[in-house]
Order: C-alpha cells, then sequence, then structure tokens
C-alpha cells in the first residue's frame, strides 16, 4: 500500500472509531474487511494500531480470525476465542455434542451464530453455532467497555460444522496473535506519550520532572521495551511462522507492560484516577496481554520447545 | 552478490573448511592463542574473497553491499571460530578509517586488517574519561609540521597487539569540550609509546592502559579535520553498535544452543531458557531491522543506542541463565568448557558498562529519541 493510501486509510479508521455510533459497522462500511483481504499488513497495523492508541473498542479481532480460519460456512458470524490466559480452541467436540469454554468480543451480541474452533480428536474444526445456544455471559471486568461475554456450553449441536487444513489453528493463532500485539504495542506507545507530557509539564522542586535523571530512564526502558515488541512484529510479518507470531505476542505484551509500569510511575498520583486517561490503557493493556496467551506466560512456552528439540530455531535471518 | 547468495557459498566453503578453520585448542584458549586463531581464519577468508566481499575496491575489498559482512561475520562466529569481539574490530575502525583517512592510507592499511596480518585498537578512553569522553586530556600539540602525542589511554583493548591506534587527543583549550579534539591513525611503535596490559576479572589481559610520552605523528596521520574529532568518534560508534551486533547476536545463539543441549527438562529451565531466548530474539530482530536501514540511509545515529541496550541485556540474561540451569558451572567447573562458561558470565557483567554504559544510553535514548530536553 502507497504511504498516502494507508494515511487516507488511517483517517477513515480512525474517524469511524470515535466518531460512529457502532465502530464495526463503520468499519465494514469504508470496506475493512477486504482491505484486510487484499493487504493484510497495512490494514490490520491501520486498525489495531488506531484500536490501541484511541482506546477504541471494535470486534475487529473477529475479523482477522475468521480470515485465517478461511471458512466460507463461518462467514458473518461472531467467533469464539479461546479462554482468558489459554490458546486452545475453546471448543471441544466428543460424541458428535460440543462443550465450549471460551470468550466473544461484543459483536456476538449482535450476531446470529458464533463461529466455534474445536479440536474434533486430531482434527481442528469450525462449528457454527447458534448464539442463543450458548451460554453467553456479559463480562463487566477491568474494561467493561470493551463488552467481551463468557461462553459455555456442555453439549450443543452445531448448525453445521467445516473441517479445517491440518495447519489451520496455527494460522488463526499467528494471526490473531499479531493483530493483538499491534495494539499492545499501539497501548503501550500511548501510555508512554501521557508519561511524557505529564514529565515534560509537571514541576516538582522548580523544574520539569523530565530533567530528572530517574525519571528519564524509566521512559528510555519504555521506549526501549516497546521497540523491541515493534521489531519483533516486523520480524512476524517479514517471516510469518508460528514462532516468531508468539514471539511478537510476547514481546508487545512485555513492552506493554513495562510502558505501564514506567507510565504510571511517573504520572503518580494523577495516573491513579479516573480523571486522568492513563487507567482506560492500562487495564486494556491487561485484557489484550490475556488473550491468546500473555507475555508472562508465552516465554514458558518457547522454553518448552526448545527443551522437546535440543534445538534453537534458524534466528532471523537478513 | 546478493545475500543470500553469498550466504550459500559461503557456508558451503566453511562446511569444506571447517576441520582446519576450528580453533586448535579446547575450551576459551589463552588471549595469545584467540589472537593467533584471529589472523588464520581472517587470513584465510580473505585468500578466499570472503573478507573482501562488502568492501569497496578502493580499500581492497570486491565490492558489493557491505551487508555482505554481516552475513560472514554472523556464520564465522555463529560456528564458534573465533571471538567475536575481536572479529568485528575491523567493523568498528575500517568503516570510519575508509571515511576520514586519506584516500592512500586507506588504501594501504585496510587490507592489512581484513587479512589479519594486522591489529588496531581505540584509544577513546582515560582515566579521567570514562563516559564523559568530550572531557578527555591526552594532549596532541603541533610542531614542525608534526604533532606530539602526550597522555594515557585506558581500557585500550588489545592494544599489545595492535599495530595502529585511532586516537582521540585533546588539541583545543582544556575547556573546549567536543569541539577541541582530533582523531590520529597512530603507529603503536612509534617511540614513546608504553603499554601495560591488566587482567579483566576473567583472568584475559584483554585491555591495557597506554602512554605517550612525546610521541610523533605525521600530519598526514590525522583523521578528518584539526579539532573535527568528535565526529570521527560519532561516526565510529553506530558502525560499532550496527554490523558487530549481528555478529554478537550470532555468537549468543552459539552459546544459547549449547545451553539447550544441558539444561534440565522442567518447568523452571523452561521458564528460564524461554525468558533468555526471548530477549536474544528482540535482539535479533532489532538488530535485523538496524541492518536494513544501515543499508538503505548509509549512517545511524542515536537509535542505535536501543541495539546497545537490548544486546547487553540479552547476553546477560544468557549467562545468568546459564549460571542458573546448570548449577557448578560459573562456580565450580574447571574443565576447560566450565572455564570458559566462567570466563564469558563474568566478561558479560560488563555489556553494560563497555562501548557506552547502559546509563548513557538511557540518557541518550531520553534526550534524542524521547525528546526529553536537557538534564537538571
Amino acid at each position: 500500500m502507497e504511504a498516502d493510501e494507508r494515511e487516507l486509510l488511517d483517517k477513515s479508521v480512525r474517524h469511524a472509531l470515535v466518531s460512529a455510533p457502532d465502530a464495526d459497522d463503520a468499519l465494514d462500511a469504508i470496506g475493512w474487511p477486504d482491505v484486510l483481504a487484499a493487504e493484510p499488513r497495512d490494514a490490520v497495523s491501520v486498525v489495531f494500531g488506531a484500536l490501541g492508541d484511541l482506546n477504541a473498542v471494535a470486534s475487529s479481532l473477529d475479523d482477522v480470525l475468521l480470515d485465517a480460519v478461511g471458512a466460507t460456512t463461518a462467514s458473518g458470524a461472531a467467533v469464539a476465542l479461546p479462554a482468558f490466559g489459554a490458546w486452545d480452541p475453546p471448543g471441544v467436540v466428543s460424541g458428535g455434542a460440543l462443550a465450549i469454554d471460551g470468550l466473544a468480543f461484543a459483536r456476538s451480541a449482535r450476531r446470529y451464530t458464533v463461529a466455534v474452533p474445536a479440536r474434533d480428536g486430531d482434527q481442528v474444526i469450525v462449528a457454527i453455532v447458534r448464539t442463543e445456544a450458548i451460554e453467553r455471559t456479559l463480562i463487566e471486568g477491568i474494561a467493561p467497555e470493551v463488552g467481551m461475554s463468557k461462553l459455555r456450553a456442555g453439549a450443543v449441536q452445531p448448525v453445521v460444522t467445516e473441517t479445517l487444513a491440518p495447519h489451520a489453528w496455527d494460522d488463526v493463532l499467528l494471526a490473531g496473535r499479531r493483530a493483538l500485539a499491534t495494539e499492545l504495542v499501539a497501548i503501550g506507545r500511548a501510555m508512554l506519550r501521557l508519561a511524557r507530557e505529564h514529565a515534560l509539564t509537571r514541576e516538582q522542586f522548580g523544574r520539569p520532572i523530565a530533567q530528572f535523571q530517574a525519571v528519564r530512564h524509566r521512559l528510555a526502558e519504555a521506549y526501549v521495551a516497546l521497540e523491541a515488541g515493534d521489531a519483533a512484529l516486523d520480524a512476524a510479518w517479514d517471516t510469518p511462522d508460528p514462532m516468531t507470531a508468539l514471539l511478537a505476542k510476547s514481546l508487545a505484551g512485555r513492552g506493554a507492560r513495562i510502558a505501564a509500569t514506567h507510565s504510571q510511575q511517573v504520572l503518580a498520583g494523577i495516573g491513579f484516577t479516573e480523571e486522568h486517561p492513563l487507567h482506560r490503557y492500562v487495564k486494556r493493556a491487561l485484557l489484550l496481554d490475556g488473550l491468546l496467551g500473555s507475555s508472562t506466560r508465552l516465554p514458558r512456552e518457547v522454553g518448552v520447545t526448545l527443551l522437546a528439540t535440543r534445538q534453537l530455531p534458524r534466528l532471523l535471518d537478513l | 552478490m546478493e545475500t543470500a547468495e553469498f550466504r550459500a557459498g559461503l557456508v558451503r566453503w566453511l562446511d569444506e573448511h571447517l576441520t582446519e578453520l576450528e580453533p586448535p585448542f579446547v575450551g576459551e584458549g589463552t588471549l595469545g592463542e584467540q589472537m593467533e586463531q584471529l589472523s588464520r581464519v581472517k587470513r584465510a577468508l580473505f585468500d578466499a574473497g570472503w573478507m573482501r566481499w562488502g568492501w569497496p575496491e578502493s580499500v581492497g575489498g570486491l565490492g558489493g553491499p557491505p551487508m555482505l559482512r554481516a552475513v560472514l561475520g554472523e556464520e564465522v562466529t555463529g560456528r564458534d571460530l573465533v571471538v567475536p569481539g575481536f572479529f568485528s574490530m575491523t567493523e568498528i575502525l575500517a568503516p570510519t578509517l575508509a571515511e576520514f583517512a586519506a584516500p592512500e592510507l586507506a588504501r594501504e592499511e585496510i587490507p592489512k586488517l581484513l587479512r589479519g596480518e594486522a591489529m588496531w585498537c581505540q584509544g577513546f578512553s582515560e582515566p579521567g574519561t570514562g563516559s564523559d569522553l568530550s572531557s578527555l586530556s591526552c594532549r596532541a600539540t603541533e610542531r614542525d609540521g608534526h604533532w606530539v602525542v602526550n597522555g594515557q589511554k585506558l581500557w585500550t583493548s588489545l592494544s599489545q597487539y595492535a599495530s595502529r591506534c585511532v586516537l582521540l587527543t585533546r588539541t583545543g583549550s582544556a575547556e573546549s569540550r567536543h569541539r577541541g579534539i582530533t582523531a590520529f591513525f597512530v603507529d603503536m611503535d612509534t617511540p614513546g609509546i608504553t603499554v601495560r596490559p591488566f587482567a579483566l576479572m576473567n583472568g584475559a589481559p584483554e585491555f591495557a592502559e597506554v602512554f605517550f610520552d612525546d610521541v610523533v605523528v605525521p600530519a598526514d596521520r590525522i583523521l578528518g579535520d584539526v579539532n573535527g574529532g568528535w565526529a570521527v568518534a560519532m561516526n565510529i560508534l553506530p558502525f560499532e553498535r550496527s554490523t558487530s551486533f549481528w555478529h554478537r547476536t550470532a555468537y549468543l545463539a552459539n552459546r544459547m544452543q549449547q545451553l539447550v543441549e544441558r539444561a534440565p527438562d522442567d518447568v523452571h529451565s523452561a521458564t528460564v531458557l524461554g525468558e533468555a531466548f526471548q530477549m536474544l530474539y528482540a535482539m535479533r530482530a532489532r538488530s535485523r531491522l538496524t541492518q536494513y536501514r544501515l543499508a538503505e540511509q548509509g549512517a545511524l545515529g542515536a537509535e542505535t543506542s536501543i541495539d546497545k541496550i537490548l544486546v547487553a541485556t540479552a547476553e546477560q540474561q544468557l549467562f545468568d541463565a546459564a549460571r542458573e540451569l546448570v548449577p557448578g558451572l560459573v562456580e565450580l567447573d574447571d574443565s576447560p568448557d566450565g572455564e570458559r562458561w566462567r570466563s564469558e558470565y563474568l566478561y558479560s557483567r560488563a555489556a553494560t558498562i563497555y562501548g557506552g554504559s547502559a546509563e548513557i544510553q538511557r540518557n541518550i535514548v531520553a534526550r534524542r529519541l524521547l525528546d526529553l530536553g536537557p538534564e537538571a
């Protein structure tokens, strides 16, 4: 995508996210799902970058996951995500019935069907289930504005099921983790921006606190951690595979976590209130970090792979 | 020559010649053995042409994109053939010499460095000048068309092996700071130079203090302009943090592979290894972008402080992991392998000190990248 095209997309996405009554409809109207199919890297960077930056709410992850699932039957459905902190498919098929333990974005309240990725023996399938057949509980949680729901079902009959290609779940995780990583880095950068502005204007001992090395080094630490997340994200686009996407999600989550810690400390009292916007970013980062594997849990998964193979994966090439 | 083509040919050649290129010693070897090994490997790489790719023909190279040098160092240090910091010295000093020295001097000197016949050192730090580089006081005075140097340098790596030194001197007034510094390319066998190596905490006498006592340097050995030495120094630092860091990630990956092969198979081990690998990967991902930026822009700036912070973090975390997962490896193991891990563990403590301390890097990020204005 050309730079000016991308800028235009960014502008209209941001407009859709802040001013439309329903962000999902507005993104549909500007053709985001088509852009996602045609130019996934730009599409994901722009939409999830804007979501993070603006602390906006949309169910765009559903679109990314559906696109990766690639099942025609799933078109138009909301998507069931793995349970919080987990990354196994949210559904399990046994004896022809489907059990579900997962999460969903707000879109699930407005769609008649939910696409539930599920394990069926050795296979991964996507089961299309009527929304009303699932026990759906709205979650207030730490970020109520996101409108997430908990999905549960003991034994439900899907409307239709479709068997996915052997590596389809890896593809779904890859796409989802890249999108969440993009949003987490953007949230981290937004927090750092707020902390920087505060440091330059807040005066103590007769000078802006940005002049104190203790403050400067905290902000530098956050900046470096976010750059590491960003670099990993770039690698996950240039060399897409399950490991690069996992590391992008983990390093982006780590960047957001470090940015949250230091920004919170630099913003001090005001950053601890609802008067200042920081808290919304802090809370959103905590929520997104837990989706599809957290930055505190995923490194162990890397280690498990290292110990199973006793072999370092080939590092990124030039 | 394209990167992929270069790598494929190089890997084939290295595989064919691996037995003769591998160090003749077991474990880490002595500093002398390491230096001999370095010369031998560079010579073989030069004769086969690999060491010449990515350097302009004007300095004895074969042309091609400089990124080929990143690939060469990666494959060589990743096979544990040479000490990465020593091998990469070429990357730190030669590009700057090519840019600031008289063309005939660069044409004469750089091929010797590439061929492993010469070693250079970097005379920057002084007893009173660590992080605050622009306060240096080793003085050069013009006399009868020559320059005479008096003073002392400290932390001058491998200067006992060096035949040349890229030397920063004070030529302006004592208060002139970065505006009164001049860089020279000095022959280390000039009368009046005394080198006194000293042992680091890992036992290796890699660093030395160098004394200059009425050392006469010809005027044509000035790099850049008189009182323009700060530009030379600032030119070196980003090179130090691009190609040579790429080499270092390959070396660290090799060491991590050794650790992965012997680490215990439990949850704690998985967590420690995963965290260490993640930081190594972060460094690699960052350095990858830096190589592309260098190729595109031909120069780098303050943003390489990020690379410096990440490489130091990754290195220390890796050797911390080795100590954690193989009890006694660092503290008790007297085998050649154990001695190597001990030495590397101890050396890694300096990763946040040398080449611009962790604090200086964070100052640069705060000032230049976050634009936080001057410090109090």
